[in-house]
């Protein structure tokens, strides 16, 4: 190689080694305004659009979008003004059942015991006393039985009652004498009740294929209020299980466990739903929705970004409940605007916390609905509903547009586009 | 014909691989239309910018081609590394950017020529913290204004030995480009307040003509007067036209000195009225000069500039002075040169402080 040429390849080499050294950008520095910042700055409007919601209207009632027996809790609730009453039946067990692992089967000739399986999702923790009782059913029930119906099962003697404070405060959360139990998830603060049964409490009626029906009210102090999970809310429904005797082909009596979940729950209450009238409604028992149609000016709509948009309600009701049946509000913009079936949207949902204090106005927030709306051309329809939905019998009652006063308005906080003059 | 093909391939490399021509990037370009490119071959800006005027590689002045009696193509890589110093924080950035991109060649006893040039360069990111009363209470967010893009400079020109103490040169430009700016505030509470994005395309289009004239009334004594005449930027916003920005015109003149056989000095000035683009804009007045020592093999180039920045923060143009040094070398029968140097600058006003070392590559074919 000549000298030339390795001066050459030098001057390569240590330009190739800068290049990729400098080859990645890095151009992030601080800044401060006005000295070092763009001319031009991100501005901020806040503006109160009274007529944004052109059509307003509830739908739910006297049939709801969530009705007691779809719900994924069961009410249980006895305070002045409110009463509500878990129900279920459970599906029935089989007459014969496999023995010796083949096979063959044996006949059912006796119940050994049973357990009743409740899972306590939310409670009134300052509730004490807190005492279920257990009375049984007609199997005749169903998601057209009301509260009246069940008048005289109800007034009949408990099958078992539970006071579940003094069950929580026993040593390992047992009842030596009664059998029962309890499961504390701390994490999810449910409460697993492991009710133990006879079979005087629980007969095995062969005439009705071993279905069984109970129904449940609830007792405290004060503040008598829980809700138990339903068969819809993932495992947490009443289970009954049966330790069952059966005939193992004559040669002895074995024992089997079968597992008997509802066939259908619900919960029964009083004073009824009442109906929408000319307010706007967002859940209940059974559950209505709000469904707002708004018109966004295009200013807004195509070249804004939205920061913070909330919808002003005035309240025409209070709520009902303590604090304890506080709820959510989620607001789903809908994929296509077919009226009260309209399917909703779950992928830019807002959620607002609803405390049961004494309302004035009721802000709900729809910030990333309607940041949603400014990407697309969907039709610019939101639906209001309550979670969790069916199981909560506190209702946001506020005014609609037919009182112009009183309309709900629209609070928007948006950046006009970045203002990039010449 | 070797060298034709390697000479083609090179260009056709370069104008498809490379993005538009950008100059190095300022924290005092933020408030204004950019950075102004610097229209110098590394031979050039290793001198301080004093020989650009002369050189037939750099597109300061048209008349320069004559030198250039074969067909040749620069490239220029300025990779940079950029300290800056202000009262609200420090941040040491770095970037690497192909300013330009020139051919020239004759055809009869024309020389003619073009290439790419950076004319602006608007790439920055700023993030600033700050608070507004939203919805009567106050609400602190963090705001990143960031800009990707500059304008470049498009050129074709044309000179002529006018007998033997003259040249005259003319040229073309056209100047395009365009910037993507951003702008994302962030608020400190996610939860409640959404965050803001938008995004625009700012597209910017100009015209211009250059003349320089080169006279030479001593082979020792070279004086070129060079101009140029920008029309206006006309902007687009994403597609639609917002309006226009008239552009500065430009006035210089460079003398050369031959001290012997191997050695060469030369000092150049240049008047651009940039307050006619605009509120917060400022003349420039710029000096360079420069030394080149060695063959016609070998060179070693060292020089100096000052002057004044265009924008800037303040009330008077920011002040920028700066040095630079190389070495060029002749390889592959005088074919190929390759010239290395590297460039220091300073760049102050309003309480912030700037400084670049930049890190100059070029690569020369001649036939």
């Amino acid at each position: 190689m000549t000298r030339q040429a390795r001066g050459g390849a030098l001057c390569a080499a240590l330009g190739l080694a800068v290049l990729l050294t400098a080859c990645t950008e890095k151009l992030l520095a601080p800044g401060h305004c006005p000295e070092v910042c763009s001319t031009f700055a991100l501005t901020m409007t806040d503006t109160i659009l009274p007529l944004a919601i052109y059509e307003d209207s509830s739908f739910g009632r006297p049939v709801g979008y969530i009705s007691p027996h779809n719900a994924t809790g069961l009410v249980a609730k006895s305070v002045p003004g409110r009463e509500s009453r878990p129900i279920f039946r459970t599906i029935p067990i089989p007459s014969r059942i496999v023995v010796n692992g083949d096979t063959a089967t044996g006949p059912v000739v006796g119940v050994d015991s049973l357990r009743l399986t409740l899972t306590i999702t939310a409670r009134d923790t300052a509730a004490h006393n807190l005492t279920l009782s257990l009375y049984a059913m007609p199997l005749t029930i169903d998601s057209t039985t009301a509260f009246h119906d069940l008048d005289g099962p109800f007034g009949a003697a408990p099958v078992r009652t539970v006071n579940l404070d003094t069950l929580l405060a026993r040593p390992g959360l047992k009842d030596p004498v009664t059998g029962d139990s309890a499961l504390v998830d701390n994490s999810t603060r449910r409460i697993i009740l492991l009710l133990a049964l006879d079979s005087a409490q629980a007969p095995l009626v062969t005439a009705d294929s071993g279905k069984l029906a109970f129904g449940i009210r609830i007792s405290a102090d004060s503040r008598a209020s829980a809700t138990l999970g339903a068969q819809e809310s993932n495992a947490f429904g009443p289970v009954v299980t049966w330790f069952l005797k059966v005939d193992s082909l004559g040669a002895k009596t074995i024992k089997a466990t079968r597992l008997a979940q509802p066939a259908f729950d619900g919960f029964v209450f009083d004073p009824p739903a009442l109906p929408i009238g000319s307010a706007l409604v967002v859940g209940g028992v059974p559950s209505a929705r709000t469904m707002l149609r708004m018109a966004l000016p295009r200013a807004i709509r195509d070249s804004s970004r939205v920061i913070r948009a909330t919808i002003e309600f005035e309240a025409a009701a209070q709520l009902e409940g303590t604090a304890a049946d506080s709820f959510r509000v989620v607001a789903h913009p809908v994929i296509a605007d077919f009226g009260a079936k309209s399917p909703l949207s779950n992928a830019r949902t807002d959620t607002t916390w609803i405390a049961v204090v004494p309302l004035d106005t009721v802000r709900i927030d729809v910030t990333r609905v309607l940041a949603y709306w400014t990407t697309n051309t969907q039709a610019t329809t939101m639906m209001l509903r309550q979670l969790p939905e069916g199981a909560v019998f506190a209702e946001l009652r506020l005014h609609s547009s037919v009182v112009f006063a009183q309309r709900p308005k629209l609070h928007l906080t948006y950046a006009p586009r970045y203002p990039v003059s010449p | 014909m070797r060298t034709s093909r390697l000479m083609l391939l090179f260009a056709g490399v370069v104008l498809a691989g490379t993005r538009p021509a950008r100059a190095q990037d300022s924290q005092f370009g933020i408030r204004g239309l950019g950075i102004p490119g610097r229209w110098e071959s590394v031979r050039a800006r290793t001198t301080g910018g004093a020989f650009a005027a002369f050189d037939a590689a750099s597109a300061l002045a048209d008349a320069a081609m004559v030198e250039s009696t074969v067909l040749t193509s620069t490239l220029v890589v300025a990779p940079s590394f950029r300290s800056v110093d202000t009262p609200f924080g420090d941040a040491d950035l770095r970037a690497t950017r192909f300013p330009l991109f020139t051919v020239s060649g004759t055809i009869g006893r024309w020389a003619v020529g073009g290439g790419f040039s950076t004319y602006l360069d608007n790439s920055y990111e700023v993030i600033t913290r700050d608070s507004a009363l939203v919805r009567g209470e106050m609400v602190s967010f963090v705001d990143d204004f960031a800009s990707d893009g500059g304008v470049s400079d498009i050129r074709f020109a044309v000179a002529r030995r006018i007998g033997p103490r003259l040249a005259l040169g003319l040229g073309l430009h056209a100047m395009t480009g365009s910037a993507r700016i951003t702008a994302v505030r962030v608020f400190t509470d996610t939860g409640r307040y959404a965050t803001v994005r938008d995004t625009q395309l700012v597209r910017q289009t100009g015209f211009g003509v250059s003349a320089s004239a080169l006279l030479t009334p001593s082979p020792r004594l070279s004086i070129i007067g060079y101009a140029r005449g920008d029309d206006e930027f006309k902007t687009k916003l994403d597609r639609n036209e917002v309006g226009t920005i008239d552009l500065p015109n430009m006035f210089g003149g460079a003398v050369r000195l031959t001290l012997g056989q191997n050695a060469r000095l030369a000092g150049s000035v240049t008047y651009r009225p940039w307050s006619i683009s605009g509120p917060g804009a400022f003349n420039t007045l710029n000096w360079s000069a420069g030394l080149e020592v060695g063959s016609s093999v070998t060179a070693i180039r060292l020089g100096g500039r000052a002057g004044q920045l265009p924008f800037g923060p303040g009330t008077s143009p920011p002040a920028e002075w700066g040095v630079a040094a190389g070495l060029g070398r002749v390889f592959a029968s005088r074919h190929g040169v390759m010239d290395v140097g590297i460039e220091r600058l300073v760049r102050t006003g309003s309480g912030l402080e700037e400084v670049v070392w930049t890190v100059l590559i070029g690569f020369t074919i001649r036939q």
